[in-house]
């Protein structure tokens, strides 16, 4: 505080010292030593804060990552059977470290073992794994279509993801075709790709692809596969149909299984990578097309990758795991309110406070009503909305304009 | 570096904004584009610097075919300070001024400590040091221009584009930017509004009309009453300001 009140100072002091010097450039020869002097000052208190600001950063990150270990562990030790967690830590370590670590002889029940590793264990991977994704996916389509409302399902993802999946349940594709041995999820992945390639395609018509055209593009494509979606539900005489494709919206993690990990570790982790290595383009994609030609770089065509990329994994996402709402649109921006919007830092704290906060959202879809597991989408909502409305009325956060 | 755009034509829509214009900028010359609002300027810049694909005609910048090479190379060459700098996310001015280092690196390189030397010599340029923590949306006009001039210097090309870059600003802050850009001594074809401050620090003038060349000359030459009255479409006189002893113009309807 006392710095900024300093800085301010020292530059009044400035502008009235030299009213009578108009060229920049000559300036800092124009101003005696002293005052120079006191210009460095300036900026060494501005490294130091800085300095100050990496090491919270830091901090910050290592401090995401035992939390989420933590609460891993703990994920997996509640349910109907409750395991000790420190029982539940030994199980992990001694099938993590291949029996170096961690005996089992302490563990009170064979069946525990089972329990946390085939049960629980699938189920925190894939919490983990979609945090990562969505917000990973929120935080990119944010800069993408240079819209602080911008989330993973945008651009009509959801709407045909969902219409691949209640064609699927309702409709089905006939039993002997080929398509028959597709499931939902396959169903909505196709969707969700589907109509990303049709929303690209539309924007790319006339040229450049600006995010108005995007977003516009995805509200149109979006609303196409909605009301098709509609056309189904009401056509469909099917009461128990209707019932999984709502719950199927609302989002669960109850279909993880060990099978399925391979690809969503294997899509989600590749894009964050591909995405985590992007820092500088995406920084110059809030500048706007215009800046960053001048740049060099030549937002249409990184935009067309970047949501092609963005839009695999949250096809994938959608496919084993429905849509989770929330968790792409506020990780960003609570993120973004302590750290700023430069991509190199937003980047790895949002996916990993993404993943934390799923497994904790995880965590209570199983735990708030005794022997029900609500859906996870609801949760996700539920803490997302006060969050949003705490940050906008609390801490003066501006969601970046 | 030397600029020569030859023969440019632009359409938007179907009206031709830009035709045949030939603009030729010498090494270290400092050349102005005057004309009225809507007579193709900024058209024709960003046809130069390849914001908009232009329908004919040729770039060179020195032996570089601008519009036939790819964007990174150009843009290690060429810098250029627009009008409007419309942003929806925040950044601080340090991160803000870094990204000028962009066209200089490869995919992933990182930032090294020689950036950040020439940021802060950016910085220091545009009399930004004490800003380098503040966030760029929160700042006033005049101080973003200068921002968005710190980040086209730290991209340290050896030629400039400017399009109105005083535009909306004070006095001071008009002049606190052209001079600093004059005083980086590279080649600048800057489209400007303000005739003094045009006369002042243009070493050749191109006058445009309806998207057509004019007059062009040294300032004296162009700033003329008559042709200014023909550009423009007001009566002008010109005089000798006796205090700063530069070209000043008198207008009237």
């Amino acid at each position: 505080m006392f710095s900024i009140v300093f800085c301010t100072k020292l530059r009044y002091h400035f502008n009235h010292a030299n009213d009578n010097h108009y060229h920049i450039a000559g300036y800092i020869q124009r101003v005696g030593g002293k005052k120079v002097s006191a210009q460095e000052a300036v900026l060494q208190g501005a490294q130091t804060r800085k300095a100050r600001a990496a090491g919270f950063y830091t901090v910050f990150i290592a401090g995401l990552i035992v939390l989420i270990l933590l609460s891993a562990v703990f994920s997996v030790s509640i349910g109907q059977v409750h395991v000790p967690f420190g029982q539940a830590m030994k199980i992990l370590l001694h099938a993590l470290t291949g029996g170096r670590l961690g005996s089992l002889e302490q563990v009170d029940n064979a069946s525990f073992v089972n329990i946390v590793m085939q049960v629980r264990m699938p189920r925190v991977v894939f919490a983990l794994l979609i945090g990562i994704g969505l917000s990973l996916c929120g935080a990119v389509m944010q800069a993408v279509v240079q819209n602080p409302l911008a989330d993973p399902y945008i651009l009509g993802i959801s709407s045909g993801a969902s219409l691949g999946a209640t064609f699927a349940i309702l409709v089905g594709f006939g039993s002997g075709t080929i398509l028959s041995q597709f499931g939902v999820a396959s169903a909505a992945f196709i969707g969700a790709t589907v109509t990303a390639l049709g929303v690209l395609l539309l924007s790319s018509i006339g040229g450049r692809a600006t995010s108005v055209k995007l977003v516009l593009s995805g509200v149109v494509v979006g609303s196409m596969c909605g009301s098709f979606s509609s056309l189904i539900t009401y056509f469909a005489n099917d009461a128990e149909g209707i019932k999984s494709v709502t719950f199927w919206m609302m989002g669960s993690l109850g279909s993880a299984s060990w099978g399925k990990v391979p690809v969503m570790a294997g899509v989600v982790l590749a894009g964050s990578l591909l995405f985590l290595l992007q820092h500088r383009i995406l920084n110059t994609m809030l500048l706007g097309d215009e800046s960053a030609v001048t740049l060099g770089i030549n937002l249409s065509l990184y935009r067309k990758l970047y949501m092609a990329g963005a839009a695999l994994v949250t096809g994938t996402m959608v496919a084993y795991a429905g849509m989770i709402g929330f968790v792409g649109l506020i990780i960003p921006h609570i993120v973004r309110g302590m750290f700023g919007a430069d991509h190199k830092r937003l980047m790895p704290a949002s996916l990993l406070l993404g993943s934390l906060f799923l497994i904790w959202a995880d965590i209570l879809s199983r735990t708030l009503v005794h022997n029900v597991e609500l859906p996870i989408g609801i949760i996700t909502s539920v803490i997302g909305s006060p969050v949003f409305i705490y940050m906008i009325i609390k801490k003066g956060y501006n969601f970046g304009g | 570096m030397k600029l020569t755009a030859t023969n440019m034509e632009i359409r938007i829509g179907r009206k031709d904004i830009v035709k045949r214009v030939s603009v030729q900028v010498q090494e270290k010359q400092f050349v102005g584009l005057i004309g009225p609002n809507g007579c193709g300027k900024s058209t024709l810049l960003k046809g130069i610097y390849k914001s908009l694909t232009p329908h004919g005609g040729e770039v060179f910048l020195d032996g570089m075919n601008v519009l036939r090479t790819p964007e990174k190379k150009v843009s290690q060459k060429l810098g250029v300070v627009g009008q409007f700098n419309e942003m929806h996310f925040d950044l601080t001015v340090h991160q803000m001024v870094l990204l000028g280092r962009t066209p200089h690196k490869k995919m992933l390189e990182p930032d090294n400590g020689s950036d950040r030397e020439i940021v802060d010599e950016a910085l220091r340029r545009t009399n930004l040091l004490g800003y380098k923590d503040r966030s760029f949306l929160s700042l006033s006009g005049g101080e973003k221009q200068r921002v968005v001039l710190a980040r086209t210097i730290a991209q340290q090309p050896e030629f400039m584009i400017l399009d109105e870059p005083t535009n909306h600003l004070d006095v001071r802050y008009q002049i606190e930017i052209l001079s600093c850009v004059k005083n980086l001594g590279i080649g600048v074809l800057a489209a400007l509004h303000d005739l003094e401050m045009a006369a002042h620090y243009c070493d050749y003038l191109y006058a445009v009309k309806d998207g057509e060349v004019y007059a062009h000359g040294r300032p004296e030459d162009v700033l003329t009453p008559e042709n200014i009255e023909e550009i423009y479409e007001v009566k002008c006189q010109t005089y000798i300001n006796p205090i700063t002893n530069h070209l000043a113009f008198a207008y009237n309807l």
